[in-house]
This record gives C-alpha cells, structure tokens and sequence, in this order.
C-alpha cells in the first residue's frame, strides 16, 4: 500500500501545468486533492514517474454568478461546494451531491476538477453535472474549449481530456424558479461509492409537472442523462410520475462485487422515480 | 534527477525541514522521516481514519495527501492535542476515563476527527456523533465508548 518513487513537480500556472504535462507524456499525472489519484497509487493500480502538481495555482478558484450560471473553479474542494452560500440558493443539487462524497477528510481536500478528471462512473458530482446540463471549461494552456457534461466522459474513468488539457471550471445554469431539486443515492455504508444515484430536477405548474431533468450514476460507464424519460414526464401529475417512469431504456448497469447488474437496473427504477417525487414536492414548494 | 524536495511542515508547533522523496505521503513523511509516529497506516485509501490528523486546523487522511503539498502548513496529530503543559485535553481524558481505546491502533485518528467534530460548536445527538465517525473504523467495534467519551466533552462544554 506504499506509493512507488515518482517526481513530484509543483506547477506555477495552469500554463506550466501543461507544459509539465507535454515534457513528461504519459508517465505524467495532475494532482489537485490526491483523493482519487492517491489511493490508486497507493493500491499500486496508477504508477506516475512525474506527479504534477497544480493545488497552488492562482487560476481554476472563485465561485460566482456570472448572467444566468454559475462559474465553479476547478480548484473548490468538496467541502466549499457543501458550504457555498451561493450554491445552496442558486442550484442547491450541487452543494446536496457534495455532502455524499466520501467522509469529512475526503471533502477537505478533494476537488471538483478532480473528480470531474477522474471521471468514476459513480461519481456525485458527475451525475449532477450531467444533470444540470454544466459545460466544462479545460485548457491545454494556450487555448480553451468547452465541453458539454453529458459528452465528457468516454468512457469508464476516461473522458475527452486531452493528455495536456486540464479543467478550469464548471459552468451551471442558475436554477430557475418554480423548479425542485433531488438526489438520491443508494450505497453499502454510508461514505461508499454509490451503487446506483439518481439526480433530478423539476419544474411544476398548476398541479402537474412541466419539464424534467433526469440523470443516473453507476448504470453505465459513465452518467446516464435519460431524455426519454425526461419526455415522457411532460404533463404528468405527482401519481403520475411512478408509471411515466416505465421501465428505464438505455442503461447497461454492470455486475461488481457491490450488486449485480439487476439490483442495478431495480435500484435505477426506485431512485429515478424517488428524485423525481421529491424534486416535485420541492417545487411544489418554491412555487 | 533526484526525486528529493525540501518541505517545512509545522507539527504540533515545532518548525520541522526535511528533504525527502516527493513521492512520500504525509504520513509516511511524519512517520519514517520525523518521527512522528502518533498517526497509524491503516488502509492506505484514506477510508479507515487511521492517520487522520489536522492540517491547517482541518481533518485530512495523511496516506493520501502528499506531504510536499502541505510544505509551509500546520499539521496537529494526536499527540499535538495535549494541553500546553503536556496533560491531556478534555477529549483525551475522556477517551481515558470512558474506556474508548481498547487496542488503541484506531485512538489517533478517533482524537483527531473527533476535535474536529466538536470544534463545530454545535450539539449533536448519539446517532449524530456515530454518523460523524463514519470515516473511522474500530475493528475492535468498540464504538460505544468512543461515542460516550465525545458526547461526555459536548456535555460537560455545554453545561
């Protein structure tokens, strides 16, 4: 459980974080947090020569509201998306998938970027950027681009990030009002990698729901943005939702040693339909 | 190229240089390079709470933050905890009287999230306490005197 010698190098600037990243190729890894790249070093399953690290860099921080969406740096950790005031009344899905995330100590180092990087196919923050439809912001230091939540991810724990490219930030749309939140999450012990999570959003008006926004985490190798279903809701009323739902297309849930693919595809059905009830009732309530 | 940094890290108020592989964790770095050897490897993942200790006031799993990326931090460890005159702090004196250290291997990293915990100032139940500690295994499971010896603390700094 002892991490391999490998060069550690502290990045001045994202800009010198992707030119550490071009000199050493592929032998070369970003450290923000280290939640996620730490323990696979430890465990032996990623051997870096060079750890480049870019927790000091002036740019990738702040968190603000910027017409219409919110702009979260890269470099906010867990806990300050838990925390953020700002969040928690502008798209408070966020700060909720947050407080999920591993324990206390995971929360005060780990980052956003980093997760968002590592890409878990279970992952929170993900699932809600997925969700909230969020375009990333990366950088391979001279240019930026773009990138759509929903497209980032490739496939399991590998995303469009080229291997110079880092993320800045993430945008988000502020939630507007008469919409609800939910995310719901089913894992073995609490702090664990979810087995299957649900995050949702809906917009309610006279007594039926008008859109929604319906995203899986754990059924796939990567968050699972449901559009049929989101379709299939317009117009329902609260009982309505549980039938709409119908069975849930498009998800391969795998088989591991936390469930088999089955409870998967059960638990997606249960928690779809559970964030979807509960993000009514609060919109019912913002109404 | 040598893989060797120089880091400065405050622990339990002493000023400490030491130049090391960057490769090392903190906990390796307390440990095998200062001597501080209070913080336990237990999992090696940052789940088992083991080497829990605070950097910059805050709990964080030693085995899986670099110790070249706390270079000019504070870090507090179990022993750090004592009172300026080196008796226990009121926790620590709990976890004595109630009994909460049977094998001990889990106490470092119980003190540590446990102060933590109660420095958020606000009143948490039994069940409140146990969910808190989620990130701390006990494999001797003697989470009863644990959770009794920290809710003793909030009690008497609440009476």
């Amino acid at each position: 459980m002892y991490s391999r010698r490998f060069q550690y190098v502290r990045a001045q600037s994202l800009g010198d974080a992707c030119d550490m990243l071009r000199r050493h190729g592929d032998g070369a890894k970003v450290i923000a947090g280290g939640q996620s790249l730490l323990p696979m070093v430890n465990v032996g399953l990623v051997t870096p020569e060079v750890v480049v690290d870019i927790s000091r860099v002036p740019e990738a921080r702040g968190l603000a509201r910027d017409d219409g969406f919110v702009v979260i740096g890269a470099l906010n950790t867990h806990r300050e998306l838990m925390t953020s005031e700002l969040l928690q009344a502008d798209q408070p899905l966020i700060p909720a998938a947050a407080s999920h995330i591993g324990n206390d100590r995971v929360r005060n180092r780990g980052t956003l970027g980093g997760s968002l990087a590592h890409s878990d196919p279970a992952g929170e923050l993900p699932l809600v950027m997925t969700a909230i439809s969020a375009m990333y912001e990366v950088t391979d230091g001279s240019s930026t681009r773009e990138v759509k939540a929903e497209e980032f991810a490739t496939s399991f724990l590998t995303t469009q990030l080229e291997p110079d490219e880092v993320v800045v930030a993430a945008r988000v749309p502020v939630l507007g009002p008469g919409w609800g939140w939910s995310f719901c999450e089913m894992s073995r012990r609490k702090g664990d990698f979810a087995v299957v999570a649900a995050a949702a959003l809906v917009r309610s008006a006279g007594g039926a729901l008008v859109e929604a926004r319906l995203a899986l985490g754990g059924v796939a190798d990567h968050p699972v943005r449901l559009g049929a279903v989101e379709a299939a809701l317009a117009g329902a009323t609260y009982d309505e939702i549980g039938p709409r739902v119908g069975a849930i297309e498009g998800i391969r849930p795998l088989s591991d040693t936390n469930a088999s693919g089955e409870y998967r595809r059960h638990l997606s059905r249960v928690l779809a339909v559970r964030a979807l009830e509960e993000a009514y009732r609060r919109s019912e309530e913002v109404e | 190229m040598s893989s060797d940094v120089t880091v400065t890290i405050t622990v339990n108020g002493r000023q400490l240089t030491r130049t090391a592989g960057g490769h090392l964790s903190l906990l390796r770095w307390l440990r095998e390079i200062a001597g501080v050897t209070d913080p336990k490897c237990g999992c090696g993942e940052g789940i088992c709470g083991a080497c829990a200790v605070l950097v910059d006031g805050r709990p964080v799993s030693s085995c899986i933050v670099l110790a070249a990326q706390v270079d000019g931090g504070e870090v507090t460890t179990a022993s750090g905890l004592c009172e300026p005159d080196g008796s226990f702090s009121p926790l620590q004196e709990a976890f004595h009287q109630h009994h909460a250290a049977q094998c001990g291997f889990c106490t470092p990293g119980m003190l540590v999230c446990a102060t933590a915990m109660l420095a958020e100032d606000r009143r948490l139940s039994r069940p409140e306490i146990r969910e808190a500690l989620h990130g701390n295994l006990c494999r001797c499971t003697g989470y009863g005197p644990i959770v009794t010896a920290i809710d003793s603390v909030q009690q008497g700094s609440h009476r």
